[in-house]
C-alpha cells in the first residue's frame, strides 16, 4: 500500500466478511424452515430471519464499498486519508447501528417495509454515518493532488446512494405511494448508483491489474455507466406494473428493463476485452479472476435472469414468486458480492505484505463459492417455475404448491453448503494474510506499481 | 470512435435526460394514483391497519401487491378469497388453522386490531393493480364443473358460507385447499361427517383440516346442508374429463 491510512480498509473488509458469515447463517435458518425444519420459529420466525438476511447483505456490501473507497481514494487522490479517526469511528458506529437493528428484528421492532426494515430512529443514525463517510472521502479528494474519472464515478455513486436513501424515510398513508418511493431507494440503489460504485471499483481494478491505459479504461467506464442509467432509471417501471400505478409503466418499464442487460453485457465485454488487451501480467491473478468473474456473473444474474421476468406479460405470473428470489441471489452475488471480494483479493496482499494470491485455496474459494451460488440459483429457478405453473397458472392453493416444491429446497441447502465451504476458504485465506503491516509497501510487489499509473 | 470527453457527455447528458423523464412520469403518477387506489376510501382505520401491517413486518413472509417475501400467501385479494370471519378466526391461532403446516406467529391482536387489518386488506383489494393477480388461466381445465344448482348456494348455513368455503367449494364456489364437497354425501354418512368436523386430527392425524370450535348444532347444520345437496340434482351434467393430448390407446 502506498499510504498508511489505506489500512483502514482492512477493518472494513474484515467486518464485511464477519457480517457475510452471519448472513449465511440466517440463510440456512430460512432454508431449513422451508423444508419443514422450523424448530427456531418461536425465537426467530421467518420474517425475522428474512429481514436479518437481507439487511446483513446490504450492510456488509456497504461495508465492503466503504472499505474499497478508503483503499482506492487515497491512491487516486495521491494523499493520505483526510481523517483516519473519523473512518474508524464511522466503521464502529455503522456496526453498532447494524447490531441494534438486528436485535430489534428479534424483538418484533421494525419499520416492516421490504428491505427498509430498520426502525426509523436508526435511519437517522445511518444518514449521519454515511455523511461522515462522504465527508471523509470528499475532503480527501478535494485536498488531493489529482482528480481521476475513477474516483469521480465512485464518489458520485456513493453520494447518490446516500441521497436516494432519503425517499425511503417519507411516511405516507397510501400503500401504493409507499411502495412507489420505496423503490426509489431499493431499485435506484441496486440497478442504478450501486452499479456506478461497482463500475468505479471494477475500473480501478482493471487499470491496476491489466496495465491498459487509464484513458481507455475510463472512457469505457463513462459509456457503461451511461448505459446503466439510460436503462436503469426508467427501468424502475418494472416495479410499478402491478402496485396501483398508471398503466403506462407497463410499457416504459418493459422497454427500458429490456435494455438493462445491455449495460451488464457491456460491462462484461469491457472487462474481458481490457484483460485481453493488457500486455503485462500482474502477479495477483486471483484478483483478476474475481474481477472478470464479477463482470460475467453480474451479466448472467442481474442482466439475463432479470430480463427473464421483467416483461410485463411474464411478470404478471412471476411477480411475487420464488422466481424473484432466484434472480436476486445471483444478481447480488455477481454484481456486488463479487466486486467486494475482488477488491479484497487485490488489496489484502498490499495491506499485509503477504503474497497469498497464487494458492490453491484462493482458486478453490473462487470456484466453490461460484458453483455453490449457481446451484442455489438453479434450485430456486426450478422451485420458482414450478410455483408459477402450479399456483399462478393452474390455481392450486399456495401451501399445497409449497409442499410440492419442498424438495428443491433440499437441493438449495446442499448448494448453499458448497457455497459456504467456498466462503469459508476465502475467510481462511483472509485470516492467513495476517494484520495490515506498516512495512507492506506496494513497491515490494513486482509489477504492482509499475503497472498501475 | 468516441473520445473520453464525448463519452462523458453521453453519460451526463443521458443521465440528466432520463432522470428528467422519470421525474415527470413520477409527478404524473402521483396525480393519477389517488384515483387508481380509490384514495377517498382510505379511512383512518385503513391507515391503522397499515401500521399494524408494518409494525409486525408482515411483508417478511407474505406478499401484498406481489411485494414481500415468498414464504406465506399473497394477501391482496385475501378478504375476497377467505372472508373476514375466517381471517379473524385464523388470526386468533394461525397454527390451529393449518395444523402441522408452515407456522405463523400468534400475534394476539385485539378485535379492534383485527378489524383494522381487515379494513386495510380490503382497501388493498380494491386498488386497481392493472389486472394483478391474474386469474389462473388453466384453472377451469382442472376443476370439475359445478354439479350443484346455484340455488343451493343461497341455502348455505352462515358458518359454511363464512368459514368452510375458505378451503372447500360447493358448486364451484369456494377455496381449493380441501376437496370440493358437492358429492361428499356419496362418500360419508351423517354420523361420520359430524364426528369428522368435531375432531379431524383425532380421526386422521396429520390431516390439513383444522379443528374449529363450534357448538354441535352448527356441525349438524353443516352436515344436513351437505346431505341436502343429494336431493337437488345438478342442473349441469358432470363434464367429461379433458381428453389427454396423447391417448394411451394410440399406442396399442
Amino acid at each position: 500500500m502506498k499510504y498508511q491510512s489505506q489500512r483502514v480498509a482492512y477493518w472494513f473488509f474484515a467486518s464485511a466478511l464477519l457480517l457475510l458469515s452471519l448472513q449465511i447463517v440466517y440463510g440456512f435458518i430460512m432454508g431449513f424452515a422451508r423444508v419443514g425444519m422450523d424448530g427456531l420459529h418461536e425465537w426467530i420466525p421467518f420474517n425475522t430471519a428474512r429481514a436479518t438476511h437481507t439487511n446483513l447483505l446490504v450492510v456488509w456490501l456497504l461495508c465492503g464499498f466503504m472499505g474499497s473507497a478508503y483503499f482506492i481514494i487515497p491512491e487516486e487522490a495521491d494523499r493520505e486519508l483526510w481523517s483516519v479517526k473519523l473512518a474508524y469511528a464511522q466503521l464502529i458506529s455503522l456496526l453498532v447501528v447494524g447490531v441494534i437493528a438486528i436485535i430489534c428484528y428479534h424483538l418484533n421492532i421494525w419499520e416492516g417495509r421490504k428491505f427498509l426494515e430498520i426502525p426509523r430512529p436508526l435511519d437517522y443514525l445511518v444518514v449521519v454515518n454515511v455523511l461522515a463517510f462522504l465527508l471523509n472521502i470528499g475532503m480527501t479528494l478535494w485536498l488531493g493532488k489529482r482528480n481521476t474519472t475513477t474516483s469521480l464515478v465512485l464518489y458520485m455513486g456513493l453520494l447518490f446512494a446516500a441521497l436516494l436513501y432519503l425517499p425511503g424515510m417519507v411516511t405516507v398513508k397510501n400503500q401504493t405511494v409507499d411502495s412507489f418511493y420505496r423503490w426509489w431507494v431499493v431499485h435506484l440503489w441496486v440497478e442504478g448508483v450501486w452499479e456506478l460504485i461497482m463500475g468505479g471499483i471494477l475500473c480501478y481494478l482493471l487499470i491496476k491489474l491489466t496495465g491498459v491505459d487509464r484513458e481507455v479504461v475510463e472512457k469505457w467506464l463513462y459509456i457503461i455507466v451511461g448505459l446503466t442509467f439510460l436503462s436503469g432509471i426508467l427501468g424502475t417501471g418494472h416495479h410499478y406494473y402491478y402496485i396501483g400505478a398508471p398503466r403506462y409503466w407497463l410499457i416504459v418499464g418493459g422497454v427500458f428493463s429490456a435494455l438493462e442487460p445491455l449495460a451488464f453485457l457491456g460491462m462484461a465485454i469491457y472487462a474481458l476485452a481490457m484483460a485481453k488487451k493488457g500486455g503485462r501480467k500482474h502477479p495477483n491473478r486471483i484478483a483478476l479472476t474475481w474481477s472478470l468473474g464479477c463482470a460475467v456473473m453480474s451479466f448472467v444474474g442481474a442482466g439475463f435472469l432479470g430480463m427473464a421476468h421483467t416483461l410485463p406479460q411474464i411478470n404478471m405470473y412471476t411477480h411475487g414468486t420464488l422466481v424473484t428470489a432466484m434472480h436476486g441471489h445471483l444478481a447480488f452475488w455477481g454484481a456486488y458480492a463479487m466486486i467486494v471480494l475482488a477488491m479484497m483479493a487485490y488489496a489484502l496482499p498490499l495491506l499485509t505484505g503477504r503474497k497469498l494470491w497464487d494458492t490453491g485455496v484462493a482458486s478453490f474459494a473462487f470456484w466453490t463459492s461460484n458453483i455453490g451460488m449457481v446451484g442455489m440459483t438453479g434450485a430456486l429457478a426450478v422451485a420458482g417455475v414450478t410455483q408459477v405453473a402450479l399456483e399462478r397458472r393452474l390455481g392450486l392453493d399456495f401451501l399445497i404448491v409449497q409442499k410440492e416444491i419442498e424438495m428443491h429446497f433440499v437441493g438449495m441447502l446442499l448448494a448453499a453448503a458448497l457455497f459456504t465451504v467456498g466462503i469459508g476458504a476465502f475467510i481462511w485465506l483472509f485470516i492467513r494474510h495476517g494484520l495490515p503491516s506498516a512495512e507492506a509497501r506496494a513497491e515490494d510487489f513486482e509489477g504492482a506499481v509499475a503497472v498501475g499509473k | 470512435m468516441l473520445s473520453k470527453s464525448q463519452a462523458r457527455v453521453f453519460f451526463l447528458g443521458g443521465t440528466g435526460l432520463f432522470s428528467a423523464i422519470f421525474l415527470a412520469l413520477s409527478v404524473d403518477s402521483m396525480r393519477q394514483i389517488p384515483k387508481l387506489t380509490r384514495q377517498d376510501q382510505l379511512t383512518d382505520q385503513v391507515v391503522r391497519g397499515k401500521r399494524i401491517w408494518e409494525d409486525n413486518n408482515c411483508m417478511g413472509c407474505h406478499t401484498l401487491f406481489g411485494e414481500g417475501a415468498y414464504y406465506a400467501p399473497e394477501l391482496t385479494q385475501v378478504v375476497a378469497r377467505r372472508g373476514a370471519p375466517w381471517i379473524k378466526l385464523f388470526l386468533d391461532d394461525p397454527k390451529k388453522m393449518f395444523p402441522g403446516q408452515r407456522k405463523m406467529v400468534r400475534y394476539g391482536f385485539s378485535d379492534q386490531q383485527k378489524d383494522d387489518i381487515i379494513a386495510f386488506l380490503t382497501w388493498c383489494g380494491g386498488v386497481n393493480l392493472q389486472g394483478f393477480p391474474a386469474k389462473p388461466p388453466l384453472r377451469d381445465l382442472m376443476r370439475p364443473t359445478a354439479t350443484t344448482a346455484s340455488a343451493d348456494l343461497a341455502g348455505q348455513p352462515e358458518i359454511f358460507r363464512t368459514i368452510c368455503v375458505a378451503c372447500h367449494s360447493v358448486g364451484g364456489v369456494g377455496g381449493v385447499v380441501g376437496p370440493a364437497l358437492d358429492e361428499v354425501y356419496k362418500r360419508k354418512t351423517r354420523e361420520e361427517m359430524i364426528a369428522w368436523i368435531a375432531d379431524p386430527q383425532g380421526l386422521k392425524p396429520g390431516t390439513a383440516m383444522p379443528k374449529i370450535e363450534m357448538p354441535v348444532e352448527r356441525r349438524i347444520e353443516i352436515v344436513d346442508y351437505l346431505l341436502g345437496l343429494a336431493r337437488t340434482p345438478a342442473t349441469a351434467a358432470p363434464v367429461q374429463p379433458v381428453r389427454p393430448a396423447v391417448d394411451p390407446k394410440d399406442f396399442e
